[in-house]
């Protein structure tokens, strides 16, 4: 059982951090991004390619999280731009199926030039026990990386007053501008946020496994699921969801078999979209 | 400080305000009184850039800013302050201050100027905003838009939902605002508060001015007196 709860545990910080960029843009901006997973992947593959061609891990991965901020930068002054024109759920929509169109064509692109491209890093060194179960080195340098992650983003959001204007427009928009904060300043700079957050996605779980060109969708659809959970908006919502759901899914596999997994996942995204809509931490509007 | 001219605003192609013309000179406290429904948030909703205004010219020391988006008006130095509030209630009174001053650096001697002016935001410091009183939330509102010492505020019915005693104490404060030498423009539909406070006023009517003046010459106007301060 602590086995269950700790390998639950990594699962959910791993969750938890992939919910983080997803909610953050949707929350802020109203803008469903489903190519948030390609994200992910391309900061993958620019770190690949980047060791591939001789450099070193940690430059390598520097420039995949830029990679990863650029992407975000490029939709927000690209496709994003009539989308910032419509209001609720025209918003809504337009993002998800703009972004949907952007995930295909780089997943095209990516199985046509780079089929074979993946990422792995393998963290040197035998398993490490806790609390008498032994944890691989891999799993706990991703579980650093990610709480480290979270407390930047609670430093940022809490103590900084770039996070607190950020907040202010998720709390209320009117107010914003009103006080003299530009909404559409903060979601640029929340998307390019997202991006690195996606790339630090791709680097957490090529620790544990390898991230290659195909696996946009399920980084999605996970991020999707976890963000319902927690809260739009919401990244504590996120991390607490993601634990959360990290124990289940492990608990589950290991009770039940993998193949229920996700459907036991969607069933706790589908019950909380009726019981809690706001999602854990969420508030009424 | 501000002068409005020819301006006209509404909703769907439907102008709500028609053609008006006033001006806000330095120093002064002016009003702008009319009954619900007379078009006096539509007016400052356009005049602060939450609205296009259908035609007009809004020119605030000298500078046209007719039409310009609302968070670059409000760095101009010509804060709003709506009917409602608009704070963000999962933050503390604190957080909401320091981001009256964005995007600058939050003075210490101006947080606690607006401290001293409302106590009670110093006593409910670290309170999320949504949890107070709508009394309490208009200090903060108010506090807020001080917070980045604006040359001209903008009040749109600062009494809304505030028990008598509790808007004459909102009227009080902005008097203390006053003779430090902030120049005000305050929409309001309790008159009798606005005139106590104000040296000239427009009456706006369905849109329309009908009358300006002086607060002494509007409170001696029979039609002012019967429609608005309940004298027949």
């Amino acid at each position: 059982m602590t086995a269950n709860i700790l390998d639950g545990i990594v699962l959910g910080l791993q969750f938890g951090l992939l919910a983080a960029g997803l909610t953050l843009v949707y929350g802020l901006g109203g803008v469903l991004n489903l190519a948030y997973g390609q994200m992910a992947v391309v900061a993958a593959i620019v770190i690949s390619l980047a060791m591939d061609a001789g450099l070193p891990v940690f430059p390598a991965v520097a420039v995949g999280l830029l990679a990863g901020g650029m992407f975000g930068l490029l939709l927000d002054l690209t496709l994003l731009r009539p989308v910032y024109r419509r209001r609720d759920e025209a918003r809504v929509l337009l993002s998800l199926l703009l972004t949907l169109g952007v995930s295909f064509i780089v997943d095209g692109f990516l199985v046509w030039r780079y089929p074979l491209e993946a990422l792995s890093l393998h963290i040197r060194g035998g398993a490490i026990e806790i609390l008498g179960v032994p944890m691989r080195r891999g799993s706990l340098v991703a579980s650093a990386i990610t709480l480290i992650t979270f407390a930047g983003l609670y430093v940022f959001f809490q103590r900084t007053t770039l996070g607190r204007a950020v907040r202010s427009v998720i709390e209320d928009e009117e107010g914003a501008r009103l006080v003299g904060i530009y909404p559409n300043r903060m979601l640029r700079l929340i998307l390019i946020l997202s991006g690195v957050l996606a790339g630090l996605v791709a680097v957490t779980r090529a620790m544990i496994t390898p991230v290659d060109v195909h696996s946009g969708l399920s980084i999605t659809v996970f991020a999707l699921i976890v963000t319902v959970v927690g809260g739009l908006g919401n990244v504590a919502g996120a991390l607490l969801a993601g634990i959360i759901l990290g124990i289940v899914n492990v608990i589950a596999a290991d009770l039940i078999g993998s193949y229920i997994s996700l459907i036991i996942l969607l069933g706790a995204a589908a019950v909380t979209i009726l019981i809690r809509p706001a999602g854990l931490l969420g508030v009424k509007e | 400080m501000l002068e409005v001219k020819g301006f006209s605003a509404g909703y769907q192609g439907n102008d709500v305000i028609h053609d008006l013309a006033f001006h806000v000179d330095p120093g002064e406290a002016v009003m702008i009184i009319g009954s619900n429904g007379a078009g006096k948030t539509t007016l400052f909703r356009a005049m602060c850039g939450l609205l296009s205004p259908s035609s007009g010219t809004v020119l605030f020391e000298g500078d046209d800013i007719t039409g310009l988006p609302a968070e670059y008006i409000a760095r101009l130095g010509m804060k709003f302050v709506s009917a409602e509030r608009h704070l963000f209630p999962r933050m503390t009174v604190q957080e909401n201050l320091l981001l009256g001053a964005y995007p600058g650096k939050p003075d210490p001697e101006t947080i606690s100027g607006v401290m001293d002016l409302f106590p009670r935001l110093a006593e409910r410091r670290r309170q999320h905003a949504g949890t107070m009183s709508g009394g309490e939330q208009q200090m903060l509102a108010v506090g807020r838009a001080l917070m980045s010492r604006p040359r001209l505020l903008v009040l749109d019915e600062p009494s809304t939902g505030l028990a008598p005693l509790l808007a004459q104490e909102a009227y009080q404060a902005l008097g203390v605002l006053r003779e430090r030498g902030l120049t005000v423009l305050v929409a309001e539909q309790q008159v009798p508060l606005a005139m106590a406070f104000s040296d000239r006023g427009y009456v706006l009517e369905n849109g329309f001015i009908r009358l300006q003046g002086t607060t002494e010459e509007l409170a001696a106007n029979p039609g002012v007196r019967s429609a608005y301060l309940g004298v027949t």
